[in-house]
């Protein structure tokens, strides 16, 4: 842990550093358990199911769509533009098949939450 | 019969993109259940080919308290869209929306709502303007956000049902990442049901749906 600590403290200018600073705990908290954000090129969705913390693209593999507008309901995202489904479990596309959203890898130190852009 | 329309108004907006992302938004029939779920029901297409849809509607406009249906030809005419909308009560509406593009890949579209009646109705032309205003307000509100954000999943490559490539790979942003024009031919490619007996309908009814929003 202090090495990535450390690693991240080093290259925190760095574009082409894989872990950026995403959220703390209490952001999650504070947000219903579910924050969208742009860091770079990457729509985050981040949110916390079944008591895990999870990370998936925000993108909607269909035309581009807010995946996590609305707030997770039964298990699953809901796109806003054209209603494709998509499980909180994995990010697995219920519409079709073959499409899942891409996820991303956390490190969660103390209050933060790192996600690996690459990762 | 009077020459000019009964009822008229027209809106102008300006969009941060090219008018094709815009069109793209105004032909998709599908969008009217997922982006307008506040005001629309359901919608299904009967019939299309290529440039033209024949759509049937369940919708309810702002500030009336009602839903009612209506059946819409819907058609693109180069950098115009026409629609041509019966409703329950019997007046055609005619809407004509024209796409052009300004510099800096920005766009303007100026819409016309047009019903041509009996001149006795031109006492309803406050009504009809505060009426379809409102309208045009509430799309514009909750297209716009969707408008920006296709032209900004475009510009990182974005591609329809697939996504961005580089970061569904995992992989860095390419060197030199450029983007081509934006293009629109309709009709918008569906795999669901809206072009099937059974149409679409809105997943999100209201009630408790808590939104979160646009991403920041």
């Amino acid at each position: 842990m202090d090495n990535l600590k450390e690693h991240i403290k080093n290259s925190n200018n760095d574009t082409n550093d894989s872990y950026k600073l995403l959220a703390t705990k209490s952001d999650l908290k504070k947000n219903n358990n579910q924050i969208t954000k742009w860091i770079d090129d990457h729509d985050i969705l981040l949110y916390e199911y079944e008591g895990a913390i999870k990370a998936i693209s925000n993108v909607c593999r269909h035309f581009g769509g807010p995946v996590g507008y609305h707030k997770c309901t039964k298990g699953k995202f809901v796109c806003l533009w054209h209603n494709w489904e998509y499980s909180a479990e994995d990010g697995s596309c219920q519409t079709h098949l073959g499409l899942p959203l891409r996820q991303y890898d956390l490190k969660i130190e103390d209050e933060n939450i790192y996600i690996n852009l690459l990762g | 019969m009077s020459e000019e329309p009964t009822l008229l108004l027209k809106c102008v907006g300006e969009m941060d993109c090219p008018k094709e992302v815009v069109m793209w938004n105004y032909y998709d029939h599908e969008h009217l259940i997922g982006t307008h779920y506040k005001l629309y029901k359901k919608a299904r297409i009967l019939a299309e080919n290529g440039s033209w849809a024949l759509v049937y509607r369940n919708l309810r406009m702002p500030l009336l308290p009602f839903y009612c249906s209506g059946i819409a030809v819907q058609l693109m005419e180069g950098n115009v869209m026409k629609t041509f909308h019966k409703d329950s009560i019997g007046f055609l509406l005619e809407m004509e929306a024209h796409f052009e593009d300004l510099p800096n890949e920005k766009c303007r579209v100026t819409v016309t709502y047009r019903i041509n009646t009996h001149p006795i109705f031109k006492i309803f032309q406050p009504l009809f303007q505060m009426l379809f205003k409102s309208w045009f307000e509430a799309t514009w509100e909750e297209d716009a956000p969707m408008r920006l954000r296709r032209w900004k999943v475009h510009k990182l490559g974005f591609k329809d049902f697939s996504g961005i490539d580089y970061i569904n790979k995992k992989l860095p942003r390419p060197e030199n990442l450029t983007y081509k024009n934006y293009e629109f031919t309709p009709p918008v490619k569906s795999f669901s049901s809206i072009n099937k007996n059974e149409g679409v309908e809105r997943f999100y009814k209201g009630g408790d749906v808590v939104e979160l929003g646009y991403s920041n």
